[in-house]
């Protein structure tokens, strides 16, 4: 146990587990915060806090938890602090671009679109809360804490993204 | 009649108590078109969650190794630094703490609290060795709570240490003990460092006082030593 946790707490050891994981991470904090400066910050402040703490883990799967939570809820208190909807834009340019570069051909550039446009519908609690639910799993009262709410308002607000989100994504079932 | 949102709740099971749970459940159960309804909810919801990934754009990744570089060379983490300097102090104390313990053979030739010797000792030195020693068992006890303490708590342990120290520094001065007073005051920057996440303490200074005490044990040797000529400290 001592060796492998010696090991664990050598930095190329650290940097090879951000290599390896950080566009999941980055890609996370994205969606909650639809601004790559945020979440690129966002996805710092996880890893100097995990850098500090490192001799707590044990293990790549360990740590890559808990940085993708941390740099959530960073993401979260980010966008609350910064609150940068003038620059919205420049997360669904960049990800029209990764749609339409080689290594987006498996995703069709219209589906792109339409999701980019069903998101761009939600409100931020909308957004954020369909995120966490949906995509990151987490429970209601998880996301009511971290957006400083109640659970009944978390429960409404992704009501009110699901029903958002089916309105504009219908043509992508074969629906009506 | 089951809604959509129910069915939602239902599949992230999360937000329905026991009772509707069961009633969603036996619904489904009884209706295939409702566990149609339910399977096209999260088919679509599914499709939402369906943004592609995006590289991390390179002087992003540059910045984030730059970052934990800057912070690794900075200095070792607090709770490392924390322990080092804590597993320092109490080694220290635990020198200073056996090396105030008269040895068995001395015990022997003690003479006991009634006897003249003892009686003849002025009071205020006693009360002050007997306290230096219940001090240096309270900074060991308290400086074992440090590691687990939250930040307030530990600030308000080692300001409290700090202090005594200081009074027993003082009182070492007045018994003509002037090294245990250096050792005790030596002690103030380690602890203070303890509460300071931004100051980092130095191997050399836990090396300096691990050199100081080796030199006052030598001493105390010596002092100990019926051949030698008696020293005025029973540090």
């Amino acid at each position: 146990m001592l060796t492998s946790l010696k090991s664990w707490v050598r930095p190329d050891t650290f940097h090879a587990v951000l290599n390896e994981r950080s566009v999941r991470w980055y890609n996370a904090c994205l969606r909650i915060t639809r601004d790559a400066d945020l979440a690129a910050d966002a996805v710092q402040e996880a890893l100097l806090k995990a850098w500090d703490r490192r001799d707590e883990f044990r293990g790549k799967s360990e740590l890559d938890t808990w940085i993708h939570r941390i740099a959530l809820n960073s993401a979260i208190d980010l966008m609350r602090r910064r609150r940068p909807q003038a620059l919205e834009e420049s997360l669904d340019t960049e990800y029209l671009m990764a749609a339409n570069s080689p290594h987006g051909e498996y995703v069709q550039e219209a589906l792109s679109r339409d999701l980019i446009t069903a998101m761009q519908r939600l409100t931020t609690i909308e957004r954020q809360t369909f995120v966490l639910k949906h995509i990151e799993g987490w429970r209601l009262e998880e996301i009511a804490e971290s957006l400083q709410t109640n659970a009944n308002n978390t429960k409404q607000a992704l009501f009110r993204a699901v029903r958002k989100l089916r309105v504009d994504l219908h043509v992508w079932r074969g629906e009506s | 009649m089951i809604s959509d949102d129910d069915l939602l709740l239902y599949y992230y099971r999360d937000g329905l108590d026991a009772t509707e749970r069961a009633r969603v459940a036996t619904a489904l159960a009884k209706q295939p078109e409702l566990a149609q309804r339910l399977h096209r909810l999260v088919a679509q919801l599914d499709t939402a969650a369906e943004l592609p990934d995006v590289p991390v754009p390179a002087h992003i990744q540059q910045r984030w190794q730059g970052a934990l570089m800057a912070r690794s060379r900075a200095r070792p983490s607090f709770r490392w630094q924390a322990l080092a300097a804590t597993v320092a102090l109490m080694a220290i104390l635990f020198t200073v703490w056996v090396s105030m313990k008269p040895a068995p053979e001395q015990i022997a030739d003690q003479p006991s609290p009634t006897s003249p010797q003892a009686a003849g000792a002025p009071p205020e030195t006693v009360a002050y060795e007997r306290g230096l020693r219940w001090h240096l068992a309270n900074t060991e006890q308290r400086l074992a709570k440090l590691d687990t303490a939250q930040p307030d708590e530990r600030a308000r342990l080692v300001e409290a240490i700090i202090e005594q120290n200081r009074m027993y520094a003082l009182a070492a001065d007045r018994a003509n003990e002037p090294q245990l007073a250096r050792v005790l005051r030596a002690f103030t920057p380690i602890l203070e460092s303890l509460t300071d996440e931004r100051r980092e303490t130095s191997a050399g200074d836990i090396a300096q006082l691990s050199f100081e005490l080796r030199v006052m044990q030598a001493r105390l040797k010596a002092a100990a030593d019926p051949s030698t000529p008696a020293q005025p400290i029973a540090l």
